[in-house]
């Protein structure tokens, strides 16, 4: 097995949403290194692009993790089903390995339900990572409001957690040497 | 697969303890008005903070320099393992044993192993 350190293997899980996106870093599978939304308006998803080419260029992550919005019963806005396929485009011209996590997967690895809900991801993750995310847990959702942005982080977080879960063996076997 | 450390981990350990950079700044004795963009700026490598500046990072996080400027300090090992390498081919007057151990041993433990903090 050609495994290295878990802290030296850096992740971005970027959680696209109708007002930008949510993101979270990480290094190994219990450090995060930074985790936030970033927002954008206008031309959503040229300035979404602008902003994750940032975030890109600062952390030069291993490995780019994103929701599979082509899955089955997937039923994301077309506009962010084309910015998704962007930010897979443009991870790949800068040899940056992508991995596809669908919306089914996230819930039966994380909550072990398929049919579970956002809100249980997020207090399962907020359990977990107390410190860092329990403060930032928005409230159950009324059937009235709409989303709450902080709910990207936790989408993103979600991510990458299952990500490593999931596939941190597989990519590290198959080290590029990049 | 492998990623080159961070430069520093300074935002992630100011998240960490839930500090704004304004209370970073004053705890590391910044003055002015742009104190929280010192801050901002060493968090983002776009300026190296003094000794000072590092060893007050170090009391506030709790983590040692090292650790808090891994990237830098990976570099900066790389970069005295080159030149401990140069030491060793050099014709020397001092011809102590223990001089020629320490610089073999920093070449061997530095080049072919490089700091995992």
């Amino acid at each position: 097995m050609n495994q290295t350190p878990l802290k030296h293997f850096r992740i971005l899980a970027i959680a696209l949403s109708a007002g930008g996106f949510g993101f979270v870093v990480m290094e190994g599978q219990r450090t995060i290194i930074e985790f936030g939304r970033r927002v954008a308006d206008g031309d959503k998803n040229v300035q979404s692009i602008a902003k994750l080419e940032k975030l890109l260029d600062f952390y030069q992550p291993d490995v780019l993790v994103l929701q599979d919005v082509e899955a089955k019963g997937s039923r994301r806005y077309p506009r962010i089903k084309t910015l998704n396929r962007q930010v897979k485009r443009m991870a790949e011209k800068r040899k940056i390995k992508v991995k596809l996590i669908s919306g089914k997967q996230l819930r039966s690895l994380l909550i072990g339900n398929p049919r579970g809900t956002k809100q249980e991801m997020a207090e399962m993750l907020a359990s977990q990572f107390p410190d860092e995310l329990a403060s930032r847990l928005p409230a159950k959702r009324k059937l009235w409001k709409s989303e709450d942005s902080r709910m990207d982080i936790f989408d993103a977080m979600a991510l990458a957690v299952v990500f490593n879960i999931d596939c941190s063996d597989s990519i590290s076997d198959t080290a590029d040497g990049r | 697969m492998s990623s080159p450390q961070l430069t520093n981990y300074l935002r992630t350990n100011r998240n960490r303890l839930a500090l704004w950079q304004e209370e970073t700044a004053f705890l590391l004795g910044f003055k002015g008005e742009d104190k929280g963009g010192k801050v901002c700026r060493d968090e983002k490598f776009t300026r190296e903070p003094s000794l000072r500046s590092a060893l007050a990072y170090e009391a506030i996080y709790g983590r040692s320099v090292r650790e808090l400027f891994a990237g830098l300090y990976q570099q900066i090992e790389q970069e005295v393992a080159e030149r401990a390498k140069l030491l060793t081919y050099r014709k020397a007057g001092n011809q102590n044993p223990k001089r020629h151990q320490a610089l073999a041993s920093l070449v061997s433990r530095v080049l072919h192993n490089p700091s995992q903090i």
